[in-house]
């Protein structure tokens, strides 16, 4: 299993990068199963997507009932914060299959389980967001006739998603790592995958675990450069 | 559908020692993995705000690096690669039996899972909770260090006694935050085959099926340990860094995602 | 201007009460503006010249009595009534409030378009004629960030009057202002009150207040103190705490202990 003795830093053999080039970045595309750092990018979009969408959805909920409603959601988040998010996988990959009663692709209980739990990181910072504006700008929103669910379309919700912008980026970085946990179950995005082919391969750890953290990383620079270049754009 | 919950697979016999092991070795990695995290980020921090231009490259390097790779792939790579690189002499000893170093309920500290569970959970948290005492430091008006300098401070004096005091307390409470991600991040080293809480759990499922009450039982031990962790240690910091409620958390629940706990 | 005795009343304060929590703020104001009048409101800061301003619009909801407009009771009011009566009510804060994602025209195309359902042509072609009236038919384009204190300002006025009303309210317009842009603000104030559009101005401008206004009403610890035309308020027969308090705004030196 773990680090052969005798081989060190000297032996460094990138050939075992070259011949599973293909399976680590896309998997096994061909035969239309998309897998490696594909899968990874297709898993943190879907689960941004869906977490940005839900967890804005909460924010405006605690924003607009304050009291009970706000409470379960706090409550609510800081549960599913509260646990590891392996578990929040565990959960979803054994009962997503009972309750839907069908075959679930494997990602997509993992997919659920990142949005559920960015969901709640991205209701926090949207909710700082929509406290942070000056009280002002609601006021003269409300001060010119425009309701308060109108207020909150056309005032406060474009500026708090305009400032939150770096926060929403670097949620989105912080998916592209958790991708990793699908490890836990077999699902092939390319920290499975890396596994695999440690396993198969057996004498190269350094150089593929090396390899897919540089992936890992140039794929998080990305993200946060584009992210950055986004949020200037809007400016 | 309907799952009728059967606890004896889980509170009774083999499955309730996994259970105990697995909370044991969980504590263990928390704590050791938070000292060398505490010691590390000192350190890290130190360069982070040197006077010099070198060492705070070489910290944002570093900080670059661990933050934006998956702790998961950080860990095997400790596990399978660095380890591999230590003398043979060093991997023997870490292989061979030490009687003296094993907790209650059979749980060995040393051991290759349990080193490199540690050393990974230990460096990729003190990146993090460096950071979250930087930004402390950065919270703080540039105000205060001005007056400090024109006191007649030094550059470490000031941040010794006039800005790293107020930092240290307004960055108490997500730093705990991050103390209590390490321990939920330990869940990551079943990866390795440390046989903590998430390890026995899986162990108890493929063994007699009970998974509902496996999962259950876990989440629950993880949650109790995050309340009685968070409990002590807000309790032990600065006043007026505990008791806040989830409204006044949330009004600092701070952009960058950096107070969010990415692996 | 003289106060026209035959106009009708257009805001009637009926012993109206606000506090806060168990603070009175406002403690039993009878006041009446006319249609077409220039009212200035001063007093001393915390004496509830804000508060005042702001239960018209409900802002702030009275705690009791009540206001009406034009004859209409205010109290209670809300939802959609609340929204009609404040398209009637124009509103310029003293931190201005622009919308800092829109531009200077989309801020005051905003209420138009989504409150009167303007269409987007009609209410951009209104924005730039009132832009135009404050003097910046040049700046439609540019962003809140983009533009001095008392640009900002003039663009908030023209935001307030894009809903055609009946009423402005000023909270300190020009307290924010760096000295040298508090002229061309007050210049734009100057040409309102002489359109005979009714206003309730509070502000410190005690030479706005003289030229200008048709009464001043000295506030202080919500009630209302002094009530005449600027003549008798600024004259020998003013009343004595209102005289302290102009004293102190003329040479702040002399508060200390005041
Ligand atoms: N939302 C609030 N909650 C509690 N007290 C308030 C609130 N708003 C205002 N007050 C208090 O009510 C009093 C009157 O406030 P107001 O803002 O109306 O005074 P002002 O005359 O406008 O003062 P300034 O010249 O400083 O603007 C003050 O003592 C203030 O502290
Ligand atoms: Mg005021």
């Amino acid at each position: 299993m773990r680090g052969r003795p005798g081989r060190g830093v000297m032996d460094f053999d990138p050939g075992v990068i070259t011949r599973n080039l293909s399976y680590l970045l896309w998997g096994r595309l061909a035969e239309g199963d998309p897998g490696g750092l594909l899968l990874t990018i297709l898993m943190a979009v879907s689960a941004g997507a869906l977490a940005l969408v839900a967890g804005v959805g909460f924010a405006l909920a605690a924003w607009r009932c304050p009291g009970t409603i706000r409470r379960l959601l706090f409550l609510s988040a800081d549960l599913i914060r509260g646990i590891p998010l392996i578990f929040i996988i565990f959960w979803l990959y054994f009962l997503l299959p009972a309750l839907l009663g069908g075959d679930v692709p494997g990602a997509a209980p993992v997919i659920l389980a990142l949005a559920w739990f960015s969901s709640a990181a991205v209701m926090y910072s949207t909710l700082a967001g929509l406290e942070a504006l000056p009280k002002g700008q609601r006021e003269a929103a409300l001060a010119s006739g425009l309701s308060e669910g109108q207020a909150l379309r056309w005032v406060l919700l474009p500026q708090t998603l305009r400032n939150v912008m770096p926060s929403y980026v670097a949620l989105l970085v912080s998916l592209v790592k958790d991708t990793s946990l699908a490890f836990i179950v077999n699902v092939t995005e390319l920290s499975t995958l890396a596994g695999q082919v440690n396993n198969r391969t057996q004498l190269y750890p350094m150089e593929i675990f090396l390899f897919t953290a540089a992936l890992y990383f140039l794929l998080c620079r990305a993200v946060s450069l584009a992210g950055g270049r986004l949020a200037r754009l809007r400016h | 559908m309907g799952f009728h919950l059967d606890w004896s697979g889980v509170l009774a016999g083999a499955p309730l020692h996994w259970l105990v092991t697995g909370l044991v070795t969980t504590l263990a990695v928390t704590l050791a993995a938070s000292l060398l995290a505490t010691v590390l980020a000192v350190g890290l921090l130190g360069l982070r705000v040197a006077d010099n231009r070198l060492a705070r490259g070489a910290a944002r390097t570093i900080v670059a690096l661990f933050r934006d790779t998956p702790l998961l792939v950080q860990i095997l790579f400790w596990y399978f690669a660095a380890f591999g690189l230590l003398p043979g002499g060093v991997r023997d000893w870490i292989n061979a039996d030490h009687p003296w170093a094993v907790l209650p309920a059979n749980v060995p500290l040393i051991s290759p899972e349990f080193l490199a569970a540690t050393w990974g959970l230990g460096v990729f948290s003190a990146v993090f909770i460096a950071e979250e005492i930087r930004a402390g430091l950065q919270a703080l008006s540039p105000g205060q260090r001005e007056a400090a300098l024109s006191q007649g401070f030094g550059h470490w004096s000031a941040l010794y006694h006039v800005l790293l005091p107020q930092a240290l307390a307004n960055a108490y409470q997500p730093t705990v935050g991050q103390y209590l991600n390490l321990m939920k991040l330990s869940s990551l080293a079943t990866a390795i085959g440390l046989a903590e809480i998430t390890y026995q759990v899986r162990q108890i499922e493929s063994f007699n099926a009970h998974a509902v009450e496996a999962f259950a039982a876990g989440t629950l031990l993880y949650l109790l340990l995050g309340v009685v962790l968070g409990r002590l240690l807000l309790a032990i910091g600065p006043s007026g860094a505990g008791g806040r409620t989830s409204e006044e958390r949330q009004a600092d629940a701070r952009p960058a995602g950096e107070g969010r706990h990415g692996l | 201007m003289t106060q026209d005795t035959l106009s009708p009343p257009l805001i009637e304060f009926r012993s109206v009460h606000k506090h806060y929590g168990t603070v009175p703020v406002i403690r039993g104001i009878d006041l009446t503006i006319r249609r077409g009048e220039v009212v200035v409101i001063c007093g001393p800061s915390g004496s509830g010249k804000s508060t005042l301003i702001r239960l018209v619009n409900g802002l702030e909801r009275l705690s009791a009595g009540d206001i009406l407009i034009d004859g209409q009771s205010t109290a209670g009011l809300d939802g959609a009534a609340l929204r009609r009566l404040r398209t009637r009510i124009g509103f310029v804060f003293q931190q201005f409030n622009l919308y800092g994602h829109l531009t200077a025209a989309a801020n005051i195309a905003l209420a138009p378009r989504k409150v009167l359902g303007l269409t987007d042509a009609e209410a951009f072609r209104a924005a730039a004629t009132l832009l135009e009236r404050v003097g910046l038919g040049d700046k439609g384009d540019r962003y809140p960030s983009q533009l001095s204190g008392g640009q900002q300002q003039r663009v908030a006025i023209a935001r307030a009057l894009a809903m055609r009303p009946e009423i402005l309210l000023f909270d300190e317009p020009t307290s924010a202002l760096d000295p040298e842009m508090i002229g061309e603000v007050l210049a734009v104030m100057r040409s309102l009150a002489e359109s005979k559009i009714t206003m309730v101005v509070v502000t410190h401008e005690m030479g706005f207040a003289r030229e200008l206004a048709d009464r001043v009403v000295f506030l202080d610890e919500g009630v209302v103190l002094d009530d005449a035309p600027p003549e008798r308020f600024f004259g020998a027969t003013g009343h004595p705490r209102a005289k302290r308090f102009l004293s102190q705004l003329l040479s702040p030196l002399h508060q200390v202990g005041g």
